[in-house]
């Protein structure tokens, strides 16, 4: 009985999580009369690819997803380079004033300036609407930086200082020793550092002004903005033609490829 | 090697927070943020005595505080109950199904909770068919909050467990064992064994939140709202946003930013002290 009632409600909640995740696929892969009439559920109905064909024509979600790709990439590496160089030193517990600079990073994680500061500082660098506006001034996370110390200080310091006695500088022991015994959690800080920015939406929209910059996420914001507070029939009928349902599905759908393909590897 | 991260942490990390002294100041882009004048406390003054700073303040407490009392304990119940699973196969099922949504973007959520509550969405085809009339869910304030909060638990459930579930784990099974030995029923399990068990856990995950109940991220609300649930759904973050970055009133938007940050500090510190005495866990 209690295992039968445990059973039911974690059922409900996967459908309830399945279910708009599989509508909105099948959506995508329908034909605009299907979605028009409302008759798409979880399968497509008169299965077409007239939605990604549109896209590829039309081509501003085209160049969006290019530059999603670049903009990830570029911060994907710079995120785990400059996690793995700054954990490296801050896992030795002989550095110098190492107790005060930990201190002052860990404070970070309960006090920030503010959106506004920030932004301020983003200005002033002159670095608004360029690719780097979106890099550095994340460029390290606080919390995947001390998964990284920790990771480090749990390698046997006779490791280092063998590769020590044979001559190595410090930066030969990071390529040739860290690196390698830390690609596992390596690995998992990219996972998160590319899900931050690949489904980043509120930075792309603080500091890129031109169009032509924009991610996928501002493109499908802007399709949302386009139906926004309809209410009453005529916009609904406004809103499909502007962005067709399908084409706003299909974007979606291509947003979520790459997040399931890494998908197995988060769990 | 500490160079380019200890320059990062300077540049990007303390710099707003000196950057906040704009808020004491009249920013002008042209002197930049040392050289502007000073003005004292006008922007914190001319926030109080506009009419919206109680609406504003108001807002984000609400939503602050259901998120605290409806998806903090619905995530907890949730661990708790997927710890419950027997079979392997079937709880590693449910967990990946309920962990997808946390992958997928905040405009993804919006555009499909959108969607689902538009006034021909799949929610309004069943209100129809079993009826009822079509409620235009998106434009009524009323139901703002609710769309809001349910979009969190959708996106977010699967998440916020893991960290429960991983301390359900470290558990001892010989308490299990005893208690089924002396007759006692699951449900008295979970809650004489594994509920204490994990409230160490409970306590710290409540303090990182309790913060947030005044400091939100505007983000969502951002996507979500519109002019016509403006009213019910405007937050601080959000009024930031637009006075300060949309309007470019910079000096009057960190006021306010500071405010909020200052207020959260407040509470945290206080929840803090609270939760040491009553648990004798704490933060720090």
């Amino acid at each position: 009985m209690f295992d039968l009632v445990i059973h039911l409600i974690l059922i409900i909640i996967s459908v309830c999580v399945a279910y708009p995740i599989l509508h909105v696929t099948a959506i995508a892969f329908s034909d605009r009369y299907a979605i028009m009439a409302n008759e798409v559920s979880i399968f497509p109905k008169g299965f077409t690819l007239e939605s990604f064909t549109y896209i590829l024509e039309q081509g501003k979600v085209f160049r969006a997803f290019g530059n999603s790709v670049f903009y990830t990439v570029l911060g994907v590496f710079i995120n785990v380079a400059m996690t793995v160089i700054m954990a490296y030193p801050l896992s030795k517990t002989d550095l110098v004033g190492r107790s005060v600079l930990m201190k002052m990073i860990l404070f970070t994680m309960f006090f920030s300036g503010g959106t506004i500061p920030t932004y301020l500082v983003v200005k002033e660098l002159h670095l608004l609407d360029t690719v780097w506006s979106l890099v550095l001034p994340n460029a390290v996370w606080t919390m995947d930086l001390i998964v990284m110390i920790s990771f480090y200080q749990s390698i046997p310091g006779s490791l280092y200082e063998a590769a020590y006695l044979d001559g190595a500088s410090e930066f030969q022991i990071v390529r040739k020793v860290a690196i390698p015994l830390s690609k596992a959690s390596i690995a998992s800080i990219a996972l998160f550092y590319f899900m931050g920015h690949w489904n980043s939406y509120f930075l792309p929209m603080l500091y890129l002004f031109d169009q032509k910059k924009y991610p996928l996420q501002l493109v499908l914001r802007s399709m949302l903005l386009e139906s926004s507070g309809t209410t009453s029939g005529a916009s609904v009928l406004a809103e499909t033609a502007l962005t067709p349902t399908g084409v706003k599905n299909a974007t979606i759908v291509l947003i979520m490829i790459p997040v399931l393909l890494v998908y197995p590897f988060a769990q | 090697m500490l160079v380019p991260g200890l320059l990062f942490y300077l540049i990007f990390r303390y710099g707003p927070m000196f950057g906040l002294a704009i808020a004491f100041k009249d920013y002008s882009p042209f002197l930049g943020v040392l050289k502007s004048p000073w003005a004292g406390l006008k922007h914190f003054e001319k926030f109080f005595s506009n009419a919206d700073v109680w609406r504003l303040t108001f807002n984000t407490l609400r939503l602050g505080v259901l998120q605290l009392v409806i998806e903090f304990p619905l995530t907890i119940a949730f661990a708790v109950i997927l710890n419950e699973v027997q079979n392997m196969r079937c709880k590693k099922a449910y967990q990946t199904i309920s962990y997808l949504p946390s992958f997928l973007s905040l405009v993804i959520i919006c555009s499909i909770f959108k969607d689902l509550f538009s006034v021909d969405g799949v929610i309004n085809q069943m209100i129809v068919q079993l009826g009822g009339n079509v409620i235009h869910f998106n434009g009524d304030p009323k139901f703002y909050l609710f769309i809001y909060i349910l979009s969190d638990l959708w996106g977010g459930l699967g998440s916020g467990a893991i960290v429960y579930l991983a301390a359900l784990s470290g558990v001892d099974q010989n308490l299990y064992e005893a208690a089924k030995l002396d007759g006692c029923s699951r449900i008295k399990m979970i809650r004489y064994i594994s509920i204490p068990s994990i409230m160490p856990t409970i306590v710290t995950m409540f303090l990182l939140r309790v913060g947030n109940i005044i400091r939100i991220t505007p983000d969502k609300t951002l996507l979500f709202y519109n002019d016509l649930t403006l009213e019910t759904a405007d937050i601080i973050g959000s009024y930031v946003y637009r006075v300060g970055i949309t309007n470019k009133s910079y000096s009057f938007g960190s006021a306010v930013g500071l405010l909020e940050s200052a207020l959260a500090a407040v509470i945290l510190i206080a929840a803090n002290k609270i939760c040491e005495r009553a648990t004798g866990s704490s933060l720090w």
